[in-house]
């Protein structure tokens, strides 16, 4: 018999009877009084992101310009804003050659109330290591896609092939347990909040 | 050597413990302060529970799905007994595609099978991304704490081993610093890497696909990158469908340090164009431990790292005391199934006080398998001869309540009057570091006895 085959046949000998599975009753976890844009303004604080407030793509570019100035390599992948980027991704060969990516925006279509996360598939991310590589990275949200809890986020999800839920800027406290931002992917990280 | 030998060397630096003791200690804090924010955590902590209970009352199936929707997402999938076959597999697929370089991010899994210094003596070069990890690579070490892996180390060990290897300059263990030049010394590795080794926390079984938690971004960094990513798994870590990570990922960050949610939460389905995905399934003891109905719920575990933060022993006896590759309470029930002998002292390193069972996400009842391990460890194993004699004398002793009462006033006497240099003798090991406290003149029984008969008055 080969490993497959034996560890299936060890698992079927060796578990327990049937135990039913729970069902998950998202009600009990409910707080009617929530804001939900409020608590992931806050949350979004929480882990180390900025939030702001725009009315358009081209207030998104904007205020990124004047927060990073003089920056070299940009890539934006929100609509009618084609004039902020400096490279084009058909010229990228590879994944590895987009390493000076300094300022990234993308847009989210689901964001969670209580721990400021935005979800990133492949059809928003066109390039997988795009918002890991660059320093900064920008992401674009409409207030109507928040949802209160990770339940109600699940529910919304399928057909991906690839995507991540990303809560503020990568960081670390593995040297004595001080907090540092920015330990091997984005320095630092903007929602953008549209009506 | 066993945990109180071992505990006894971290010891000898009491600045070094009392740091250690309450850096966790405030890392259990901050997990207080996040979960009493959730609205129904206990409810969610059953969830979790319930959830494992039955997925491993029903793993031989959900692996079986897991594997065909894997290989439907073209994912190439493995299985492995024990660490051996897996490090094989590992490497085999390695060799195929010409690799040299490897870029690992944090797997307990792996560190569990050897594969490291298993790959390097087949002229790989290993490099493990997440920056504790890391540390303790540099130093030669094994990591002390699940998810805080260089716990046991202060900034100027680290300014030290930085300088060593990566010629960094002297900063007097400025961490920011010593971050950033970590990030670049590990972003030329992350370029370089022929292959991305990942863990895996959860697999779903209806999807195929699996989902890796980190804060530095380094798993990304290391499998978006790399033209190949090998992922690997116990048999345990499956859970059966999507809505299922909700449960699992509300509970994972805040019991680990706090935090609502890990940075990236990286859900892998589908390999992406141009690139080969692997997952690697391993059983290494599981599937036995899964027979045993005393400890089967400690595969439940989802390395969150709590019961370490919260226990008073691990606090202050550190993470390499426990010899294991998973320390703390949680280890100390895992791998007593794996070798009871080489173990036989794990169980023994607890006080039984049950705190990390109360802060367990999934509800695993540490403490009563810490008191069951040991029943079976005094019987199977062989116990030093004055411990086995103590321990049938105080049998004896209490067996009889004239006995006691006898011995009782003997030794509340003995408190009283003997010397400290006798009372602290070396058969008490009690009074090894603590004075013990004066004897009453009264036993409980005749407090007892003298209140009722004044209440009578």
């Amino acid at each position: 018999m080969n490993s497959r085959d034996q560890i299936l046949a060890k698992l079927k000998t060796n578990k327990p009877k049937l135990i039913d599975l729970p069902l998950i009753e998202t009600s009990i976890f409910r707080d009617e009084g929530l804001d939900i844009i409020k608590e992931f303004i806050k949350k979004v604080e929480v882990v180390g992101g900025n939030v702001l407030e725009v009315t358009s793509n081209q207030d998104v570019i904007n205020k990124i310009e004047s927060t990073f100035t003089n920056q070299e390599v940009c890539y934006s992948h929100i609509k009618g804003t084609q004039g902020f980027n400096t490279i084009s991704l058909e010229t990228i060969q590879n994944p590895h050659d987009l390493e000076n990516l300094d300022v990234l925006i993308l847009e989210s279509t689901l964001g969670v109330a209580e721990n400021g996360s935005v979800w990133l598939s492949d059809q928003e991310i066109p390039v997988r290591v795009l918002p890991f590589i660059t320093k900064h990275l920008a992401v674009v949200i409409s207030k109507k896609d928040l949802v209160e809890y990770m339940h109600e986020a699940y529910s919304r999800l399928s057909g991906f092939n690839y995507g991540v839920f990303l809560a503020g800027p990568s960081k670390t406290a593995d040297i004595e347990q001080s907090l540092v931002i920015g330990a091997q992917g984005a320095l630092s990280i903007t929602i953008f909040l549209k009506q | 050597m066993s945990h109180s030998e071992l505990a006894s060397i971290f010891n000898k630096n009491e600045k070094k413990v009392d740091w250690h003791d309450k850096a966790l200690w405030f890392v259990r804090h901050k997990r207080d302060l996040s979960v009493h924010e959730v609205k129904g955590w206990e409810a969610l902590r059953n969830l979790g529970h319930g959830i494992k209970a039955h997925t491993l009352s029903n793993l031989d199936n959900y692996l079986i799905e897991f594997e065909a929707n894997a290989i439907k997402n073209d994912i190439q999938v493995h299985w492995a007994a024990d660490g051996d076959e897996h490090n094989r597999i590992v490497h085999n697929i390695i060799k195929e595609s010409n690799g040299k370089k490897v870029v690992k991010s944090k797997s307990m899994l792996t560190e569990e099978c050897h594969l490291n210094p298993f790959l390097e003596a087949h002229g790989i070069e290993v490099i493990d991304t997440d920056l504790g990890e890391r540390i303790v690579q540099l130093a030669k070490e094994k990591p002390s704490h699940i998810v805080l892996p260089a716990i046991h180390k202060n900034k100027h060990e680290v300014d030290k081993l930085f300088q060593e290897h990566l010629g960094t300059k002297p900063c007097d263990g400025d961490p920011q610093y010593l971050t950033g030049e970590a990030r670049k010394h590990l972003r030329q590795k992350f370029i370089q890497a022929d292959v991305a080794i990942t863990g895996v926390n959860f697999a779903i079984a209806n999807t195929g696909g699996f989902v890796v938690c980190t804060n530095e971004g380094n798993a990304d960094m290391g499998a978006q990158l790399a033209p190949v990513h090998i992922a690997c798994m116990g048999v345990e870590k499956i859970i059966p469908k999507q809505e299922h990570l909700g449960v699992f990922l509300r509970l994972l960050a805040r019991s680990a340090t706090g935090q609502p949610i890990t940075t990236y939460s990286s859900h892998f389905k589908k390999p992406r164009k141009g690139e080969k995905m692997h997952i690697v399934i391993v059983d290494n003891g599981r599937t036995e431990q899964l027979s045993r109905p005393d400890f089967r719920t400690s595969l439940h575990c989802i390395r969150c790292g709590a019961c370490m933060n919260t226990c008073p022993i691990y606090r202050r006896s550190g993470g390499h005391s426990y010899d294991a590759t998973i320390p703390g309470p949680i280890g100390s029930i895992l791998s007593p199934g794996k070798d009871l002998k080489k173990y036989s002292s794990l169980p023994f390193a607890s006080t039984l006080c049950g705190s990390c069972s109360d802060v367990c996400p999934v509800k695993i009842d540490i403490h009563s398998q810490l008191y069951k391990w040991r029943q079976i460890i005094t019987k199977e194993t062989p116990q030093p001869f004055v411990k086995a004699q103590t321990m049938k004398i105080m049998g004896q002793m209490f067996s009889k309540p004239s006995q006691f009462e006898r011995v009782g006033k003997a030794v509340r006497w003995s408190l009283r009057n003997l010397p400290k240099s006798v009372i602290n003798s070396k058969l008490n090991t009690w009074g090894k570091a603590r004075d013990l406290p004066e004897g009453p003149k009264q036993s409980f029984d005749q407090w007892y006895e003298e209140r009722k008969n004044n209440q009578k008055d």
